[in-house]
């Protein structure tokens, strides 16, 4: 991966730090249970290499410190998935100290297979039965000292949303022990498995040489990979198929252990298939999906929006002491126009990440984001797309930075590419400043459809660009194949704290590039010092000005107001204002009476986060009360351009980069060389559309 | 020879085979849709595709294109 932020955040491990690995299968409560066990000393970061998320705590007990890394989900770790594959990757590459399996009570029989697979592993193990309670209501009583004297390592029962259980699990944690072998394969299988474990070394043999032996490609020694070839060459013509014969004697077992574990089942109707049958209703279940999308995108938007308010606010009142200061005003001007400015941005993303960041969490955990999916699978296959990829571009409308974090719920890094592609044509609320200012004063009777166009446009072609990156890369499509997990409760602790590490990780990540983007913006504009019409900023956009004649529109000052778009697009508006107005001087203040204006502040976005909770049910507002801006802007504008013009720089605005942060967010998700193919691509759909708008209009 | 993408709604039925490829098959398996299994058709999405499919205790959703790779046991 290009982006060293992107490494995870390798600490300097203390030498008595034990490492634990968390290992499971998707939804078995594994990130509640490290919560639990050491929920204060989060961190967040990605896999090498990849775009997984990988969570990792501290705990310091008196025998030293521990470190749990929670693994990827996994059915196995003969992979299928990219998950799986980090999950086998990381246990043989860097095995743990402590290997901690967590298994599904309520769902024990499916889940044994992955805990036989991990005893070949050899490392010394500890066995996790979590969620007791789910089993106990869905009628199940069972045993864990039957399954530890099965396999000879410690089993626990636990309830990690509850914390029951835990102080067992931590003194298990000390007495790990090795496994003792588990699953005897058929004799073919177990000659085979042995040539190759001979050319092994280590306490994973066995592991390893089952998957050489499914044919995966493991790192092994050169003789082990030969003995591995030649034992599937001897067993294919016999017809005996690695695969199935190995997870075959694995299910068997599994079977075998299960009956063993159980004492008794009353089966009963689970809460799951009462919520079911109404959220997966033919008529009932896609209005409640809509429904719920509606309040995701309200969720959002209305708990961030005050809190984005109140940092644009500090950011003026710092600004007003740094004028204040009396200092030179080329440096007041760099203080406050770039360096808080800047820093004001960044954080002003802060609220509107981590609000989002807790609804989807709450959807995935919930269950609710997988049912989702399956309700929106047939419409958004039919531009390639898969049914997950439904809300991350309902949330691109709100703004494209989370909305492009939201694609990681996607499996396949195919259906990441072609959504968050396709996610910065979806108009954001930033763009709708400049969509309202420009229809107020070009097509006064015909605003509301003018804007309502736009949209369409930016759907049409954001639909348009999955459907065609999809055909070119030849993104091999997902399986529709996933688990419908059972509802839950998600602990509102792990929300919270998932959502402040994944807020901060881009905040860490962001705030380079976008203060950078802001400095050099800040110097185009005041360079060299003197009136706007002679600064860098000038003769740039004079010099580009005749590109976009073709466009309508080559007002100097309406070009160049496209470049400071690239910080946000509500600073389009901004700029031209200060371009076509001049700017107005930011007034000093004092500092109490700054203090004043920040506790005043404070309890605005406080009142009106509360009042968000009665809105969130309200009705959505679909255009902003047409903001009184300066009327000599709106002369000024019609002085620039037409009606022609105007719309070709709406197209543009549209359909141009979004900003410096949806570019991190790219970078961050797909790499540097497709965050670099979206700005190209998207300049030149937004030059060609635009010039498309204004030849149709002649 | 009836597939799972036969089955109507609440209809159960033992699975016979899987002839998907690799990587389908594994993710099949590994949710529990292997020969053998019991598996139970609860719906289809409100636009008729993905399916539903319960299999022991775990609730699996799947494309009908997907569901075509299950072949059923005939039973009576």
């Amino acid at each position: 991966m290009s982006c060293p932020r992107c490494q995870g955040h390798p600490v300097k491990e203390p030498p008595r730090a034990r490492r634990i690995a968390l290992l499971g299968n998707p939804n078995t409560g594994k990130t509640t249970l490290i919560n639990a066990l050491a929920g204060t000393h989060l961190q967040v970061g990605n896999w090498p290499g990849t775009t997984v998320e990988r969570l990792e705590a501290r705990e310091r007990t008196p025998e030293g410190e521990r470190v749990y890394v929670d693994l990827p989900g996994a059915y196995s770790l003969l992979f299928s998935t990219p998950e799986e594959a980090i999950a086998t990757q990381a246990l043989l590459g860097d095995p743990p100290d402590v290997l901690l399996v967590v298994l599904d009570a309520g769902n024990l029989e499916r889940n044994l297979p992955l805990l036989l697979e991990a005893t070949e592993l050899g490392l010394p193990m500890v066995v996790a039965l979590n969620l007791m309670d789910e089993a106990r209501a869905k009628g199940y009583v069972l045993c864990p000292k039957a399954l530890e004297a099965e396999l000879g390592v410690p089993v626990v029962p636990v309830v990690a949303s509850r914390g029951e259980g835990l102080a067992e699990l931590r003194s298990a944690l000390d007495r790990a022990e090795r496994p003792r072998p588990a699953v005897v394969y058929p004799p073919a299988i177990e000659r085979a498995l042995a040539a190759i474990e001979a050319e092994l070394e280590g306490p994973g043999r066995r592991a390893r040489a089952a998957l050489l032996l499914a044919g995966e490609k493991v790192p092994a020694p050169e003789t082990a990979r030969r003995a591995a070839e030649a034992a599937r060459a001897e067993l294919a013509e016999l017809g005996i198929n690695p695969y199935l014969e190995l997870t075959g004697a694995r299910f068997a077992r599994a079977r075998d252990l299960f009956k063993r574990v159980l004492k008794g089942h009353n089966p009963r109707p689970t809460l799951t298939d009462r919520i079911d049958r109404f959220v997966l209703h033919p008529v009932l279940g896609p209005a409640l999906f809509l429904l719920g999308m509606l309040f995701v995108f309200r969720f959002t938007f209305l708990f961030s929006g005050p809190w984005v308010a109140f940092i644009g606010r500090v950011q003026e009142v710092l600004s007003g002491w740094t004028w204040g200061l009396g200092l030179p005003p080329l440096l007041a001007s760099f203080v406050s126009g770039a360096l808080i400015a800047g820093v004001g941005t960044v954080l002003s993303f802060a609220p509107v990440l981590f609000f989002l960041y807790l609804a989807m969490g709450f959807l995935e955990t919930s269950g609710f984001l997988a049912r989702s999916a399956f309700i929106a699978d047939r419409l958004m296959h039919a531009v390639g797309l898969p049914g997950r990829a439904f809300i991350p571009m309902i949330l691109g409308f709100g703004c494209n930075v989370p909305a492009i974090y939201a694609t990681r719920t996607l499996e396949s890094f195919g259906d990441r590419l072609k959504t968050a592609l396709a996610i910065p044509f979806m108009a954001c609320s930033a763009r709708l400043p400049v969509f309202a200012l420009f229809a107020a004063v070009f097509f006064p009777d015909r605003a509301a459809l003018v804007v309502f166009g736009l949209y369409l446009t930016g759907l049409a072609l954001g639909l348009l660009t999955a459907a065609l990156v999809g055909r070119i890369a030849k993104t091999e499509p997902a399986s529709g194949v996933m688990e419908l997990p059972p509802y839950r409760w998600p602990p509102l602790r792990v929300l919270l704290a998932q959502a402040r590490v994944r807020t901060m990780d881009f905040v860490r990540g962001a705030s380079g590039p976008i203060l950078l983007a802001m400095v050099l913006i800040w110097a185009l504009l005041h360079l060299p010092p003197g009136p706007l019409e002679e600064s860098l900023f000038a003769r740039f956009s004079r010099a580009f000005s005749p590109l976009f004649a073709p466009l309508g529109f080559s007002d100097w000052r309406l070009v160049g107001a496209l470049v400071p778009g690239f910080i946000a697009k509500e600073v389009v508006v901004g700029t031209l204002g200060v371009s076509f107005l001049g700017a107005e001087p930011t007034p000093a203040l004092g500092l109490l009476a700054g203090v004043q204006d920040l506790a005043a502040a404070f309890l605005t976005a406080l009142k009106e986060t509360l009042t968000a909770l009665l809105a969130l049910v309200g009705l959505p507002q679909l255009l902003p009360p047409a903001e009184a801006s300066a009327p000599g802007l709106a002369a000024a504008l019609g002085r620039a351009t037409d009606a022609r013009g105007a719309l070709g720089y709406l197209v543009f605005v549209l359909l141009y980069t979004p900003c410096v942060a949806t570019l991190v967010a790219l970078r961050q998700e797909l790499g540097r060389r497709w965050a670099a193919f979206s700005v190209a691509y998207q300049l030149s759909v937004a030059y060609l559309m635009s010039l498309l708008v204004t030849r149709i209009l002649r | 020879m009836r597939r799972l993408d036969e089955l109507t709604p609440g209809e159960e039925a033992r699975v016979r085979a899987v002839q998907a490829p690799v990587r389908l098959l594994r993710r099949l398996f590994a949710l529990g849709i292997r020969p053998g299994a019991r598996v139970r058709l609860l719906r289809r999405a409100p636009l008729g595709d993905p399916l539903e499919v319960r299999v022991g205790e775990s609730l699996v959703a799947l494309r009908r294109q997907e569901a075509r790779e299950v072949v059923l046991e005939d039973e009576g």
